[in-house]
């Protein structure tokens, strides 16, 4: 399978400590992968390293065949990654509009608009992400999921082709897990490929195609999300060894 | 839920008043544009032979000064505002930008014989290319790194022109002084507070105003979003250069005699900022308001001889007031949601203290 | 060779001197996150309470660098608990204009009380030395130095083995965790800038031996502070002393061993070695990664 993005021996290093050693995977076009692991797996590490914020001490990154690491992250984003924060970073002094315009101002080749388009998608975008009603709000009045939102607007308002989700869920209750998992797929209806980083395994269970377990920095297992959980090695890095050895024992 | 900080909806109080502080500001901005026109009138009537000038004019003549002056900082705190208010970055050392635009000028027509009218372009020119060639490591920075880092650069720029013997060394520099031009330079320094509002305006306006903007609030993800953060920085701080530098030059001619100390005085760096911030860093007129009225008043203040060191302890004392109470400019209450209320101060102060 | 040992024993005085200066300013900008203008002005009233109290109470100066630092103390925990207490937490550079504003206020009152002359505190030993050789050490030169380790010393000591001290770094290094076990912020703040401002008195007493006094004199001292914890690296004292020494050894030998540079270039040196660690090592020379 060649995929939209492929990682081959992906290492990243800080200080002494090594955050990813030797992980390769690939991202098949109009996917949706789920990248899970328990904390401090380096996760994030590696969508920090995808979209450039990270450099890579060895391995290659591509996007359709292209190279993207060592690029920074404006070009990656240029070629068409979006990805949001796990910690939401928005612009606090902005509207909810304006922040997605943003996205659409710059963003991905196919985005970058002259100001009054970008509004205009910026309005689509809000109205995708069910954030249409506080288009003109600032940032400052937004509850918890729906700053999480506006990442994914800002996120999705850049038009990429591919979307690096990292825990967009966490943090919220079952009804908005729902409505988060809604637009997840509505996004993935759209033709764009997704690769999510998420805790809350209903989330994986449910819009997930494959799921690639990461543990200490180095690949663990690959499979269809109900394989990797019956995985005895997934079972053990998530619960300790004596957990996973009654369980199966 | 809690009201938004910036709401942009004023009430219509708001905007009756706003409408008619506009109306007297137009009022104010004809009579200021006109004055000097009446000095050249003046000096054209006595047929350019000023001993023959009686009193009225060597008073249009000192008003027409603080006129320029208070032009030329509104250039200043305007130009500060690209890099410091729009893109969030405490530049401190923006006197260098003035006094390389300055020594351009000063040099070009001292030593090289060139009219004002060829060496004034150069200034901005120059001022922007070092700002560029610094901006790429210095930009870099965070927080007071930058600050800092910049401050030497204002002061370091200024202590290398003195110690070089070709900018004159110790003793400056001496553009040929032009005569009975009070006018011409009252309007350049306007021409170019104007340049700068202008440009304010289509920054703010453009794909390059968001990604400014969009870089203060969060760097990180304005890079992930796809905004070229390091060419935005070096753009931003190179056109606030280039108006800066073109205010040095100006200055030259105008003061006909440059030397380090009077194009590289560090309190300029800290007064652009503190006029952008009275005024309201980040907002188009915000800086133009807050040079107005703070040059005004260091020049009301100062009024030369040992009342300057009072004028200085004022500025100080204002400075401190300044920022402990209203760190969030005073256009803010012009512009929104917030009065100035005691109420107000008390929660600004609260906000910011232990 | 013997002139080369000079200039490298001349530029390790000066390095004490830079110590002397620098180890206030590392403190309060290391604990508190302030960088503060005012610190050359604090430097001042040192230079000025020195001077008076050789000048009309007869003291050696040495023997005033205690009292020196007991009025700077109070005048640092005073300036940090009416006025930088209240923009602690508003965006950085308000906490840079305020100590800007106060560096202005103070120069100027110096204007006023002390005009704008130049003031001389010279002991019947200044301008003697110890020569080895042909490589003399001025005793003023030696002695500040000897006390500006000894006061770098005691800071790390203070910091580092005192309870109020352990206080200190807490609210460094988390300021809402250390509030939460019982530390009073706003005192702990004021102390904290008050022992930086009792080292720039310090500072200022020393320098009155070495230099003349004026009401300008400490502006120079904010910018090569500033280089010297850049240089060392920011939160540890040993940083500052290894900083400081190593940049009076680089002013030193830029102006003597570089043809074309002279006294006149000290400020544009300590920007070249600012920049240059800035870009190269951000961290400082003995800073860890962040």
């Amino acid at each position: 399978m060649t995929g939209v993005l492929e990682l081959e021996s992906v290492t990243k290093r800080f200080g002494g400590v090594a955050a990813l050693t030797d992980v390769s995977f690939s991202v098949g076009e109009g996917e949706i992968l789920g990248l899970i692991g328990p904390n401090g797996a380096g996760k994030t590490t590696l969508l920090n390293c995808i979209s450039g914020v990270y450099r890579l001490d060895a391995g290659k990154i591509s996007l359709q065949g292209r190279r993207i690491d060592g690029l920074p992250p404006h070009q990656v984003a240029r070629l068409g990654i979006g990805r949001t924060f796990q910690v939401v970073k928005p612009f606090a002094s902005m509207t909810v509009r304006e922040n997605a315009a943003v996205g659409a101002l710059f963003g991905s080749a196919q985005a970058h608009m002259a100001p009054k388009a970008a509004f205009a998608w910026a309005d689509e975008v809000l109205e995708m992400v069910g954030l249409a009603p506080k288009a003109r709000l600032t940032v400052g009045s937004l509850t918890i999921p729906d700053r999480k939102r506006l990442e994914v607007a800002r996120a999705l308002a850049t038009k990429p082709r591919l979307l690096l989700l990292d825990e967009v869920m966490a943090g919220l209750n079952p009804v908005e897990v729902d409505e988060a998992l809604e637009m997840v797929r509505r996004v993935h209806a759209g033709g764009i490929t997704i690769v999510l980083i998420e805790h809350v395994m209903r989330v994986v269970v449910g819009v997930c195609d494959r799921v690639i377990v990461l543990h200490m920095g180095q690949f663990l297992a690959e499979g269809t999300p109900d394989e990797v959980l019956q995985d005895r090695r997934v079972v053990e890095a998530y619960l300790g060894e004596k957990y996973a050895a009654r369980r199966h024992g | 839920m809690a009201r938004p900080a910036f709401s942009t909806q004023p009430s219509r109080a708001g905007r009756r008043l706003r409408r008619a502080i506009l109306v007297a500001f137009l009022v104010v901005v004809a009579v200021v544009l006109v004055l000097p026109l009446t000095l050249t009138q003046q000096a054209a009537d006595a047929n350019l032979d000023p001993t023959t000038l009686g009193i009225d004019f060597a008073m249009n003549k000192s008003i027409v000064r603080t006129e320029t002056t208070i032009a030329m900082f509104v250039a200043l705190a305007a130009a500060w505002n690209l890099i410091g208010g729009l893109t969030g970055y405490a530049a401190f050392g923006n006197v260098a930008f003035f006094g390389l635009g300055a020594y351009t000028v000063g040099y070009l027509t001292d030593k090289l014989h060139l009219s004002f009218a060829l060496a004034l372009p150069l200034a901005p020119v120059v001022a922007a290319a070092f700002a560029g060639l610094i901006g790429l490591p210095l930009l870099r920075l965070r927080g007071h790194y930058f600050a800092i880092a910049t401050l030497g650069t204002g002061i370091a720029v200024g202590e290398v022109i003195k110690n070089l013997d070709v900018f004159g060394g110790a003793t400056g520099l001496f553009p040929p002084i032009l005569r009975h031009a009070d006018a011409l330079f009252f309007y350049l320094m306007a021409a170019n507070a104007g340049l700068a509002v202008l440009v304010t305006w289509l920054v703010l306006r453009s794909r390059f105003g968001y990604g400014l903007i969009a870089i203060r609030e969060n760097e990180e993800a304005a890079s992930v979003l796809g905004v070229n953060t390091t060419a935005y920085k070096v753009g931003a701080f190179a056109l606030a250069a280039a108006l800066t530098g073109l205010a040095g030059g100006i200055f030259a001619q105008w003061a006909s005699f440059i030397d380090q100390e009077s194009v590289f005085p560090i309190q300029y760096n800290v007064e652009m900022i503190l006029m952008a911030i009275i005024g309201g860093a980040g907002t188009l007129f915000g800086p133009v308001a807050g040079a107005i009225v703070l040059e005004w008043l260091i020049l009301e203040l100062a009024g030369g001889g040992a009342s300057a060191v009072y004028a200085q302890i004022g500025l100080g004392l204002l400075l401190a007031v300044t920022v402990i109470f209203v760190p969030r400019g005073v256009v803010d209450f012009f512009g929104g949601s917030s009065r100035l209320t005691l109420g107000y101060l008390r929660r600004t102060l609260r906000e910011t203290s232990v | 060779m013997s002139l080369f040992v000079q200039q490298l024993v001349l530029g390790l005085m000066l390095g004490g001197v830079y110590v002397a200066v620098a180890i206030g300013f590392s403190l309060v900008w290391g604990i508190l996150n302030i960088v503060n203008l005012a610190h050359g002005a604090l430097v001042v009233v040192g230079m000025y309470a020195t001077w008076f109290l050789f000048t009309h109470a007869g003291l050696d100066p040495f023997l005033t660098l205690p009292l020196d630092a007991l009025i700077l103390f109070a005048v640092g925990y005073f300036l940090q608990r009416v006025l930088i207490n209240r923009v602690i937490r508003a965006p950085l550079f308000f906490t840079l204009l305020l100590t800007f504003g106060i560096n202005l206020v103070l120069i100027n009152l110096f204007l006023l009380w002390f005009k704008a002359d130049f003031r001389s505190v010279t002991p019947s030993y200044a301008g003697t030395g110890l020569s080895l050789g042909a490589v003399t050490v001025p005793y003023i030169r030696l002695a500040a130095l000897v006390i500006a380790l000894v006061q770098a010393g005691l800071v790390g000591l203070f910091m580092n083995r005192s309870r109020t001290g352990f206080a200190v770094q807490a609210v460094g290094a988390d300021k809402d965790a250390a509030q939460l076990v019982g530390i009073d912020l706003r005192h702990v703040y004021a102390l904290t800038f008050a022992v930086g401002a009792a080292c720039a008195g310090v500072a200022g007493g020393l320098l009155s031996t070495i230099q003349a006094i004026s009401p300008t004199a400490g502006e120079p001292y904010t910018l090569q502070a500033f280089v010297v914890v850049i240089l060392g690296g920011l939160g540890r004292v040993s940083a500052t002393v290894v900083g400081g020494l190593l940049f009076g050894l680089i002013e030193v030998l830029a102006q003597s061993q570089v043809p074309g540079l002279g006294a006149g270039w000290s400020n544009a040196i300590a920007f070249a070695v600012l920049v240059l660690v800035l870009v190269l090592r951000p961290q400082g020379l003995m800073g860890r990664l962040a």
